[in-house]
């Protein structure tokens, strides 16, 4: 159990849980009050009642006063009581092919990950580069975000994390004073955070965003249309994280031998390369390949849900090992947020928002996608990167229509940088992992994770302005 | 020169007895009440006391405890006063369903009782144990017995149905791991706080890491003591070689200090033995302790036959200025005294109180704290104030 003493007087501790129920009465009191006030014009009393659990589920999100899975079931829940959508039709919503992507995408890098193949190729790659102190840290950063291109980022920051951890202590780093410690753990952290945007599979999230695109527009995005798209964005924020890092820390050690030694050590402690090991990598790029030119046909689901059966059917891979690998509150949460996405969309809610809102600061294609791509950005340093997708999404496809932008350009504008937080460990586990090693601090986070928190709003920008046309995208259709 | 009585003053009478023991006449009684951990007698004003009385310690005692009709009194050669014998529990003949006698598991000394799930200490595997310890407790260091979880519920039972204490005292010796026995505790502790609406105090080592103590707090624990027993530094390095080895007196102020702000005001106490440092030193370490949000006891060193660690000369007009000085230090520094209470072993603050200001110890809050209201209002602003205090992060949101 992971224990705090919360030692502040116990009148301020009274009166904080005494607000708990102060703020679930502001939240009913809010909701009957969107319900009960006369229908604005132009808004369907559906739609009205879809805003009203669409507010109610942005304060709880926001606030994560509830887990946010449980949040999602309460909109699953409202949905049809409200007559918002018929029951059926809400349920359904929930079998999208985005829930099933990522579950399979999660039972895959579980099996990866059970395999040891991961933790292998980690060790391997970071022993044949790691040289000196500057080839290890770009080992490291560059292994972060190679490996968060194909499972999720936080899983690869929490099978980094304690060999990084290792490595420190071998080569005598003081926590909290060694800059090349807090390179060290700076790097796995913006390095997953990177390679996490770099494609489907660093993150559920834009699976998630892509499953309510088709929902709403019946459009969608491949799998690799997506990493083409980001793919210059990532190896410019790569170069730019480089380099502010080693500005804020200039390395100051001059040799690593110890952390070779740690990490023989530990390549020496996995035995041979086994056959489960050999098969499970083989399975992965199976599926890779299956995506990128399966994909469009069969469906991103079908073929990650295809190699979850092989490896089960060859006996890679047991339930009980990938259950605690599957986050079936993420499932649960995209799920909702889907159901609430079609809500809003289909009820008119959606469209009416725009246009009596953000309609008007958006007034250009290019200035809406300035817009939901800084609201992004700037949502997910404070709350989860698929609440932001939840709350933003359906707004932004509502004015994709009447400024006659691709829907998914927009898409685009809020899934990726969603994914990038550099700044406060509440927005990324990434980050929160690595603060957890004690190198670095807080306030050094949010400092360096500030300039880069610019930089990939203003790199994604003009990679969406200058690269997108040559690869045939454009903001309107 | 007359004479100095303390016969009409429980509380120094308690600390005279402490320190010298008492002569039993009547063979019978002395057979029925006197075992080797003393006799426990009911003075005037409800004061509980545990009186050494076996020979060797108590021969040149003046004290005397004689039958009168159907009760008993306490003379000291030139006056008398009326006490009663506190009868042992009943549960104490009684065995656990294994055979274990309850008395082994279980020792009640007044408002809480001691329970040892096993009598072990690692310091005498190393051969640093206390050196006070080893004549006077039933510890080895041997792979000795432990009590199993059920049997010690049992014995928890006994106690609390025949109402003989309603604080359940877990003691535990050295043992060599980080938590300082927590993780050996944890157990019974959650069963105790399971089964019982009862408080629960912890005696053990300071763990190497405060997240323990904190999770001492969550697992139900009301009350922690980490006996520091000498504040002078070379003192406490021979007499206890292996606190001072193993844990350091550092270790030991920090980790009451964190106590002391984990815990409630009064519930995080350590002992300070009397009689094996200067009174001076005793004095200064009880400003340390208090100072820190530590309640100090103070209990009273029994010697051994064969173990004479005692300073010389130590009487009640040398220690009296050192209890005084507790009680004003724990005034001063605003320690709430009414969780260490009604203890046969030591002199506890609310006692020292007449000793102080000439007021009568017992009022009507003192008469709450011990009705069953008063246990009962005590357990349940423990257990909401554990409520509001324990963070689980396990628990979090996503
Ligand atoms: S810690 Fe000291 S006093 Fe306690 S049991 Fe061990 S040796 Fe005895």
């Amino acid at each position: 159990m992971s224990i705090e003493i919360d030692t502040r007087p116990i009148w301020v501790i009274l009166l904080l849980k005494a607000l708990r129920p102060a703020f679930y009465l502001a939240v009913v009191l809010i909701f009957w009050g969107l319900i009960a006030m006369p229908t604005p014009e132009g808004l369907s009393i559906e739609g009205q009642r879809a805003i009203a659990i669409f507010a109610v589920c942005l304060i709880l999100w926001v606030s994560n006063i509830v887990p946010l899975a449980i949040t999602s079931i309460f909109a699953i829940v409202l949905v049809p009581v409200l007559g918002v959508l018929p029951k059926k039709e809400t349920y359904a919503l929930f079998g999208n092919e985005a829930v099933f992507f990522i579950l399979g995408a999660f039972i895959l890098a579980g099996a990866v990950m059970h395999s040891g193949i991961s933790n292998r190729l980690a060790l391997n790659i970071m022993k044949r580069f790691g040289g000196s102190p500057r080839t290890l840290l770009i080992s490291v950063f560059l292994l972060s975000a190679f490996l968060s291109f194909f499972m999720s980022e936080h899983a690869v920051a929490a099978m980094l994390f304690p060999i990084v951890l290792e490595i420190a202590k071998g080569l005598g780093l003081k926590p909290g004073k060694s800059n090349y410690g807090k390179l060290l753990f700076f790097a796995l952290a913006w390095g997953c955070v990177i390679g996490g945007v770099a494609t489907f599979l660093g993150g559920a999230r834009v699976p998630l965003a892509v499953g309510m695109l088709k929902e709403t527009t019946g459009d969608t995005i491949g799998f690799l249309d997506y990493s083409v798209a980001v793919f210059p964005l990532v190896v410019i924020l790569l170069a730019a994280g480089y380099l502010i890092l080693t500005r804020f820390f200039p390395i100051d050690i001059e040799g690593v031998g110890s952390a070779r030694a740690v990490l023989e050590r530990r390549i020496k402690g996995l035995g041979k390369l086994s056959v489960i090991e050999y098969a499970t990598g083989t399975v992965l790029v199976f599926t890779i390949i299956g995506w990128i030119t399966l994909g469009e046909g069969f469906g991103l689901a079908t073929v990650a849900l295809t190699s979850v059966v092989v490896l089960f059917v060859f006996k890679l891979v047991k339930w009980k090992d990938i259950e605690e690998y599957v986050n079936w509150g993420i499932i649960l949460m995209y799920g909702g947020a889907i159901v609430l996405g079609a809500a809003l969309d289909k009820s008119g809610a959606a469209a009416w928002l725009v246009k009596s809102s953000v309609g008007n600061w958006a007034g250009s294609p290019w200035m809406a996608f300035a817009l939901f791509s800084f609201l992004s950005i700037l949502l997910t340093a404070a709350m989860s990167n698929a609440a932001v997708i939840a709350v933003l999404l359906p707004v932004s496809l509502g004015l994709a229509s009447k400024l006659s932008m691709d829907p998914a350009v927009l898409t685009y504008a809020i899934a990726v940088p969603a994914g990038l937080d550099f700044m406060f460990p509440m927005g990324t586990p990434a980050i929160a992992i690595a603060a957890s090693s004690n190198y670095i601090n807080v306030k050094e986070s949010a400092k360096g994770g500030f300039i880069m928190f610019i930089t990939a709003w203003v790199v994604f920008n003009l990679v969406a302005a200058w690269w997108w046309p040559l690869i045939g995208m454009g903001y309107s259709r | 020169m007359k004479k100095k009585t303390y016969l009409h003053n429980p509380a120094t009478l308690k600390i005279d007895l402490m320190l010298r023991g008492t002569r039993i006449d009547d063979p019978v009684v002395k057979a029925w009440a006197c075992g080797s951990a003393g006799v426990d007698i009911m003075l005037p004003e409800k004061t509980l006391v545990n009186i050494p009385c076996r020979e060797e310690f108590t021969r040149n005692s003046p004290y005397l405890i004689k039958k009168k009709g159907s009760g008993y009194l306490i003379t000291d050669g030139a006056s008398d006063v009326e006490v009663s014998l506190v009868e042992k529990p009943s549960f104490y003949n009684r065995r656990t369903t294994t055979g274990v006698p309850f008395s082994n598991i279980a020792s009640v000394h007044g408002s809480y009782t001691v329970i040892t799930p096993s009598p072990r200490c690692d310091f005498f595997n190393r051969s640093v144990e206390c050196k006070y310890c080893a004549g006077n407790f039933d510890v080895t260091g041997r792979e000795g017995v432990v009590y199993s979880v059920e049997e010690v519920l049992e014995a928890v039972e006994a106690v609390l149905k025949e109402k003989a204490s309603g604080i359940i005292y877990f003691s535990i010796g050295f043992s060599d791991n980080d938590d300082g026995g927590l993780g050996f505790l944890k157990p019974y502790i959650l069963a105790v706080k399971k089964s019982f609406n009862c408080l629960v105090a912890v005696e053990a080592l300071p763990p190497k890491k405060n997240h323990w103590i904190d999770e001492t707090y969550a697992l139900g624990a009301d009350s922690i003591l980490y006996n520091l027993e000498i504040f002078d530094r070379e003192l406490f390095e021979i007499i206890c070689p292996g606190r001072a080895t193993l844990i350091g007196q550092k270790r030991y102020f920090e980790a009451l200090e964190h106590a002391a702000k984990v815990f409630p005001n009064g519930t995080v106490a350590s002992h300070l033995i009397v009689g094996l440092e200067p009174p001076g030193s005793t004095c200064m370490g009880v400003d340390y302790l208090s100072g820190i949000g530590v309640v100090p006891i103070l209990p009273i060193y029994r010697p051994s036959a064969n173990r004479a660690l005692r300073i010389e000369p130590l009487d009640t007009e040398i220690i009296l200025p050192v209890y005084k000085h507790l009680y004003k230090s724990i005034k001063k520094n605003k320690i709430n005294v009414n969780w260490v209470r009604d203890i046969s072993m030591v002199t506890t603050p609310v006692e020292l109180k007449s000793i102080v200001s000439g007021e009568k110890q017992k009022s009507i809050v003192d008469g709450f704290y011990n009705s069953r209201l008063g246990k009962k209002t005590a357990w349940g602003l423990a257990t909401l104030r554990r409520k509001l205090r324990v963070i689980d992060r396990d628990d979090d949101s996503e």
